[in-house]
């Protein structure tokens, strides 16, 4: 065979195997906790942003728990905003609370909004984790995916140098002649 | 017979439309030998691979100073009925009589040809016949036993079909094989079981006086570094694949990197500014387009050759080839002049390596010059065509 077989100048094997070295020592030490709430964040704003959300939202809603969600205790809806007047407002009201019970009882409103609002914490707390767990799964699956075809990839490798090695044992068997 | 060598070749196509494969490939070893023989081209008058509808007119004609004689096709592949055909080689249960029909359907169908061919190998009119592509009737109907050495350049892929029972008396008929690479020999010998006579010659190219990178960039608007592909897109060449790599690479690594295409498409291309489909150019466009790539893209998994490597090795540019096709690797690594990847993540390893590494390039350029240089250059390829005729016909004599 006139056709060299391998180059001197460049070592393509060894630059291959230095890609591959790179790869898995990415897949090794990468997505630390941190990097996977980096994507699993920049997945969410991409979603976000295709449907048209306010971009602004996102933030709030990690950082301005006030601004989507609300306090609530028993004292909340006798509360007022208007600074000292305001004072004078809810001692009225607190002295009137047992006249107002007369008329309708706000118990088990004030029960089941202080109950919503812990439940929007939990809904936002869950719903952070699972989307950090989903990507910790598709990052996972990607994994196993290269894992396969770098398999599949070997294993064909595998197959060819058989059947090569099978015909060099014909050939040494059969001396050969180029006429 | 003494004096001038008289040649034939045996090709299912043949014209100046046809820009790639077995048969321009046959084309320009045809045309390499016209100045030491007197060449005839035995062929079909289809220019359609698909259907193999008739287009050129039947009979004589001068192409390229070689004497072409075309016959007509009797009979246009259905489509249809090759693929259940097909599908029916799949099961281990077929018979003989099954590969049989798929071979008449596989076509181009010409009795006409075939009569002539089998007419002239019996009453020795030429030195030797060279038969381009195992796999067409056009091979297969007229590659017999004969008076005449005849010689066979396979250009066999991967796919297994030549290990199909249907093709030993062809294969045991050819007295020397013209190989493509080292991949095809160990490929063929391990199916025929025996060391087969021949030599890995592959082809040359009609390379270009100059190149004009700038030109190129001008007249087709595409500035910064970009991945070239050249032939046609299409889903067995690898196509989607590659865009979904390219586009995933880009979207991860935020590259300025763009994908250029050249070629015929025959499935739709990603709307997306990096990609870039400039559609058919010619011969001098692509060499242009060549010299100004970064590197070239070779997605196909199934090739026998890939002429438009071997150009690219020529042109000093490095090569990213898909490396579940075992020729692909082999050239990569004989020449130094590729790089090959399994999947995605490889895919992103080379690009990156290969961005970031202007030496490394520029090395790996030098390297498949050198190998083009010392395997594909013409004299190289036209002194191995004339040994293994040498060889044939002594075998034959012998």
């Amino acid at each position: 065979m006139s056709i060299e077989i391998e180059s001197k100048d460049v070592d393509v094997r060894k630059i291959m195997s230095e890609i591959r070295e790179r790869i898995a020592e990415k897949k090794r030490g990468l997505y630390t906790d941190e990097e996977i709430r980096e994507i699993a964040e920049r997945k969410l704003e991409a979603v976000l942003e295709t449907r048209q959300f306010n971009p602004d939202f996102l933030k709030d809603f990690k950082t301005k728990t006030e601004v989507w969600n609300y306090a609530f205790n028993p004292e909340t809806i006798y509360k007022t905003s208007r600074g000292g007047v305001g004072g004078l407002l809810g001692t009225i009201r607190n002295f009137l609370k047992p006249v107002q019970k007369l008329f309708w009882n706000p118990t088990p409103m004030i029960a089941a909004l202080s109950r919503q609002s812990d439940l929007n914490l939990y809904t936002v707390q869950m719903l952070h984790n699972l989307t950090l767990e989903l990507t910790r799964l598709n990052l996972e699956v990607q994994e196993l995916r290269a894992r396969l075809q770098q398999t599949e990839a070997n294993l064909e490798e595998l197959k060819k140098r058989e059947r090569a090695l099978e015909s060099l044992a014909v050939l040494k068997e059969q001396p050969k002649s180029t006429s | 017979m003494t004096g001038r060598l008289k040649l034939g070749f045996v090709v299912q196509r043949y014209g100046a439309e046809i820009a790639g494969g077995a048969e321009y490939h046959c084309r320009l070893i045809a045309e390499l030998l016209r100045d030491h023989a007197e060449v005839d081209v035995f062929t079909t008058c289809a220019l359609d691979y698909v259907e193999w509808k008739n287009h050129y007119p039947e009979g004589e004609a001068i192409l390229g100073g070689v004497r072409v004689l075309r016959f007509p096709v009797a009979r246009q592949r259905d489509i249809l009925r090759f693929a259940a055909l097909s599908e029916a080689l799949q099961s281990a249960r077929h018979t003989a009589a099954d590969e049989e029909a798929w071979m008449d359907e596989q076509g181009p169908y010409s009795p006409a040809l075939r009569d002539h061919v089998l007419r002239v190998a019996d009453e020795g009119r030429y030195d030797a016949i060279i038969f381009f592509s195992y796999r067409y009737w056009t091979t297969f109907r007229t590659l017999r036993g004969s008076r005449t050495p005849a010689l066979l350049a396979p250009t066999a892929e991967d796919d297994g079909l030549y290990r199909l029972p249907l093709f030993r008396p062809a294969f045991e008929a050819a007295t020397q094989f013209v190989f493509n690479s080292v991949e095809e020999r160990l490929m063929l010998e391990g199916a025929l079981g025996r060391p087969l006579p021949g030599e890995i010659v592959g082809v040359g190219s009609a390379l270009p006086a100059s190149m004009d990178e700038s030109a190129f960039r001008k007249r087709h608007g595409i500035l910064g570094p970009f991945l070239l592909y050249v032939g046609r897109i299409d889903l067995n060449k690898g196509c989607p694949e590659l865009f979904d790599h390219f586009l995933r690479y880009r979207q991860e690594t935020g590259s300025s990197l763009s994908l250029v295409l050249i070629g015929r498409a025959v499935l739709p291309i990603p709307e997306d500014p990096a990609v870039r489909a400039i559609g058919f150019v010619d011969d001098a466009e692509k060499w242009n387009a060549l010299s100004a790539c970064m590197a070239l893209a070779i997605p196909s998994k199934l090739e026998s050759l890939s002429m438009v490597t071997l150009e690219a090795f020529w042109a000093e540019r490095p090569v990213v080839a898909n490396a579940y096709c075992a020729v692909l690797r082999g050239q990569c690594r004989r020449s130094g002049g590729g790089l090959y990847y399994a999947n995605y993540d490889e895919f992103r390893g080379i690009l990156e390596t290969l961005e970031a590494d202007a030496p490394l390039r520029a090395r790996m350029g030098r390297a498949g010059h050198a190998y083009f240089e010392k395997n594909y250059a013409w004299p190289v390829i036209l002194e191995k065509y004339l040994r293994l005729i040498a060889a044939a016909r002594e075998a034959k004599a012998a």
